[in-house]
């Protein structure tokens, strides 16, 4: 496996080379000047650069699934640096903390299931690792998606691959194992995550609106045909015999595998179907990979795609910005489908750094981008941020944040979070929250009460820069310093333990700005 | 040191009180012009058999050692280990004709509760979602979807799908403890009560504190996320209120009463989801688990009898008592039935293909039989039903129209209930 990495880097670096090297910042530019124009035809304001404090947050968020620590506050407010947020992003996309949060969102498209189903969580650790993997070494992503399709199976029925070994270490079978290893609901994951289209809508009858039908996508389903799971549960072992044709279930049509732009593809002796499918997904001439992957990137970052839903391309759903997705795209190819550079471009934009806070009655149409969306937070990036504000550490096996991945997992899209009362009641009055806000409190909570010399509004300063990565404004400040005075002395502690709980509780918090 | 804190003193003030002024309250609740149309679900988790309980066997190998019984309805036999829930049955329709194609537990019981199979990445709401959609006012206290003990339900199976979480349902009592069998406890509303250590006047001040100090955010950001975020915080603070709390407040009932349901996890369950009818909530289920009896059938569902037959037949006695049940329609189901022939181990195994589900109450003429299966109950001989169908006609039944549409995730309408789905005429009013 680590050979396998290290010769992908390599190929990158000298297909780079051979090239121009992609430039993030000319990307950026080109990205600006589409999102500008259409700005400026619907004469739309957009809305000022962030603050730093807001761009750091943001950029924590998206990139590593959590918010920033105090002293990451300091540092970056300290630094002088014109070109610090540029530098800030690729330190971001440079630490560990991007693959583990990526594995999750990545894990979140491919495997949404794992939310729904106790049996399909066994699989997570396994598919996030094995996702962590492909992250941390920055496979180019028609590679991922090719070693992810391609995953070696037995062909023979009686010999079948194992779906979990161990259920921690790296999987890539648990893809197959959780779609039941049927041909169907691969094919459908395949084309929904890696081209942008619905196909599967077509499974029982043509797709009302778009242009697939209901043979496209058995024809798409007969390239894993051939899989097979060998016993009833999600557990069981699977093999693929690699047949090339499928019949439709209670019909007697059978169909042969074909791609989406409707070609046959050419056999060559006993090809795996999966590597000709494979091939051809992520061939650089493929019309859907690289705008199916660049939009999803650009929703991950934007909150909404630049076809939205990220996964449904289709004649009924036109892109916002059609020549910017035409641009992302074929930038992406060129860059070998390193995702970080596309990443890299799209932060630095203005589009991007514009704060989320409306100025203007033009920015009420999230299409435009002419403020930033509020996005809502995945369960993980809840958590993990609310663990590092807190000061929280996992003991053993912790099922606080196990019990924050499915309450709080987001469904839906990211731009409209609904909040359930359920979700808002836990955050009230749950042990987690008043745990770490309580009278004997959290790590942070206890250090910013105990430590001898600080004056109130100092304590604070405090709580505000671990909580929500920035200073109080005056008024806050005052606001916050005669809540706590108000309590008396001997209720100073508790005083502030309500200021830390108001602060965690704060959809200013809770959200992704 | 216990404080006595307001909730708890009220509470017990209500307690002596109590008794005077509730019968007002259940008829004004009954009377009420406005009152719209309720639905309780009884979820029988893991597939409940039809053979030892509505569609009875006697004389073939198939049916096992259950005598079957007469029931308050003529010529309606049902098995013996309901013997209260046969006085009710003239309340009763049993459909003894439902047939699917799913057996395993998952895929059905997202069959049986969404209309639909997973497909198209589409979120799927769950039925008492949709109802929540159409029924909940904006000024209600109470949700508009409440679902006791689901155990055992993945998150898919409660999720409001397409509809956003302002549809999910308020969850009772999901945690700890096993099946029935315990006191009421364990039913309660997680985290509605306000943490140890933290006054009501404590909790009053630090969420007006929240309140000002997030006003500018909020004001400056509007939009979905933030509406979302304020609302669910104002709609958890009313829940938490005096009054809305003290629905979830069993020991406001008569103990004789409470004794009728059972003392059980699933009788008091039931108990509340009369007094949260009562109260408006248009949507409840309760579930009864441990219907997955592929070893040793019927000890196991003489013992589930105990529990759900006289907490179904008090549910439906007490609905009537308080003039609600002509507004109310209860349905008994789960996400399929169990196979007529006996495994070795003395159990049932998964069977979609033949199997039953009661309706009663609202909308449904009770006191009869749809449907039938062959001697043997292999097979379905009379009027198939399908899941669409069935949902079609508790839709009809609560007066909700099926065909509806709400626009769905994938940016496609979706009807409440699939078109294919025609309503059993047979058994509405």
């Amino acid at each position: 496996m680590r050979s396998f990495f290290a010769l992908g880097f390599t190929l990158l670096v000298v297909g780079s080379a051979a090239g121009a090297p992609p430039e993030p910042a000319k990307l950026a530019a080109r990205i600006d000047a589409h999102v500008d124009a259409r700005l400026k035809a619907e004469n739309a304001t957009p809305a000022p650069r962030t603050d730093d404090t807001e761009f750091l947050r943001r950029a924590y968020l998206d990139l590593t699934g959590r918010t920033p620590a105090p002293h990451d506050v300091h540092e970056f407010l300290a630094d002088q640096d014109p070109d610090k947020r540029a530098k800030l992003i690729d330190d971001l996309l440079d630490s560990p903390r991007y693959a583990t949060h990526f594995a999750a969102v990545w894990r979140a498209a491919l495997l949404p299931e794992v939310a729904a189903d106790a049996q399909a969580r066994v699989f997570q650790p396994g598919f996030e690792g094995w996702l962590r993997l492909k992250f941390r070494a920055n496979t180019p992503y028609d590679k991922f998606v090719r070693e992810l399709l391609t995953a070696p199976i037995s062909a023979d029925p009686s010999a079948p691959e194992a779906v979990l070994r161990d259920p921690t270490k790296p999987n890539a079978l648990a893809f197959f194992a959780v779609k039941d290893a049927r041909p169907e609901n691969l094919a459908a994951a395949t084309a929904r995550v890696f081209l942008g289209v619905q196909i599967e809508c077509a499974q029982c009858h043509d797709h009302p609106f778009g242009r697939w039908e209901r043979d496209q996508f058995w024809q798409t389903a007969a390239f894993f045909a051939g899989v097979e799971r060998q016993g009833d549960d999600v557990f069981a072992p699977v093999s693929d015999a690699r047949r090339r044709e499928i019949t439709i279930p209670n019909t007697k049509r059978t169909l042969y595998a074909t791609f989406l732009d409707g070609n046959a593809p050419k056999w060559a002796g006993d090809t795996n179907p999966r590597v000709v499918l494979a091939d051809w997904v992520t061939a650089k001439g493929n019309p859907f990979f690289a705008k199916a992957t660049a939009n999803r990137i650009w929703g991950h970052l934007f909150g909404r795609g630049i076809v939205d839903p990220v996964d449904d391309f289709s004649e009924a759903n036109k892109p916002s910005h059609p020549e910017l997705l035409d641009d992302l795209a074929s930038a992406l190819g060129a860059a070998d489908f390193d995702l970080k550079f596309l990443i890299r471009a799209a932060c630095r934009t203005k589009a991007y750094q514009r704060t989320s806070a409306k100025t203007h009655a033009s920015q009420d149409d999230p299409r435009l981008f002419a403020r930033m969306a509020v996005k809502g937070m995945t369960g993980e990036q809840l958590f993990d941020s609310l663990a590092l504000a807190t000061g929280h550490r996992e003991g053993g096996r912790d099922t606080a944040r196990d019990r924050f991945l499915t309450q709080f997992a987001l469904r839906g899209a990211a731009t409209e979070p609904e909040t359930s009362i359920t979700q808002a009641l836990a955050l009230m009055n749950g042990r987690f929250l008043n745990l770490v806000t309580s009278a004997e409190g959290g790590p942070t909570l206890v250090a910013v009460r105990e430590t001898p010399g600080m004056t109130t509004p100092d304590r604070i300063n405090a709580l505000y820069l671990a909580s929500l990565g920035r200073k109080p404004t005056a008024k806050e400040l005052d606001r916050m310093t005669k809540f706590v005075a108000a309590g008396g002395t001997d209720r100073q502690a508790e005083r502030l333990s309500d200021v830390f709980w108001v602060l965690l509780n704060s959809a200013e918090f809770r959200l992704n700005h | 040191m216990k404080p006595l804190d307001r909730r708890n003193f009220l509470r017990t003030s209500t307690a002596v009180t109590g008794a005077s002024w509730l019968p007002a309250f259940a008829a004004r609740a009954a009377n009420d012009p406005a009152r719209q149309r309720a639905c309780i679900v009884l979820w029988m988790a893991g597939g409940p058999t039809q053979t030892d309980t509505f569609d009875p066997k006697p004389g073939h190998a198939n049916g096992g050692p259950f005598k079957s019984i007469d029931t308050a309805a003529n010529g309606v036999r049902i098995a013996e280990h309901l013997p209260l829930v046969a006085q009710q049955m003239k309340h009763l329709a049993a459909v003894r004709s439902m047939s699917t194609k799913e057996g395993d537990h998952g895929r059905a019981t997202l069959h049986l509760r969404t209309g639909n199979l997973p497909q198209g990445g589409i979120d799927f709401p769950t039925f008492g979602s949709l109802v929540s959609k159409e029924r909940t006012r904006p000024d209600d206290d109470l949700p508009g979807y409440v679902s006791i003990s689901p155990r055992g339900f993945g998150p898919g199976a409660l999720s409001a799908g397409f509809l956003g979480s302002r549809h999910s349902p308020l969850v009772v009592g999901d945690t700890g403890g096993g099946y029935g069998g315990e006191e009421s406890g364990g039913l309660r509303v997680e985290n509605l009560g306000l943490p140890a250590g933290v006054s009501e006047p404590r909790a009053d001040e630090r969420r007006a504190l929240l309140e000002e100090a997030e006003a500018d955010f909020l004001a400056s950001r509007p939009g979905i996320a933030t509406d979302s975020h304020k609302s669910a915080y104002q709609r958890a603070v009313r829940l938490m209120k005096e009054s809305a709390a003290k629905a979830f407040d069993l020991s406001e009932e008569k103990a004789a009463l409470r004794d009728r349901y059972g003392r059980t996890r699933f009788g008091q369950g039931c108990l509340l989801a009369r007094r949260l009818v009562e109260r408006g909530v248009p949507f409840v289920e309760v579930t009864l688990g441990g219907w997955d009896t592929h070893d040793n059938n019927f000890a196991q569902v003489k013992n589930l009898c105990g529990a759900l037959d006289p907490a179904w037949a008090a549910l439906m006695a007490d609905l009537k008592d308080k003039g609600l049940l002509d507004t109310t329609t209860v349905v008994w189901m789960g996400e399929f039935g169990r196979t007529p022939g006996i495994n070795p181990r003395n159990g049932r195994d998964h069977y979609p293909g033949a199997w039953s589900v009661v309706l009663g109450g609202g909308g449904i003429v009770g006191g009869q039989v749809v449907g039938k299966t062959g001697a043997d109950g292999m097979k379905v001989e009379e009027r198939p039903v399908s899941v669409p169908d069935l949902l079609a006609t508790v839709c009809h039944a609560i007066g909700i129209d099926p065909n509806k549409q709400n626009m769905s995730n994938v940016s496609r309408p979706i009807r409440i209930v699939d078109q294919a789905g025609k309503p059993v005429k047979e058994i509405l009013a």
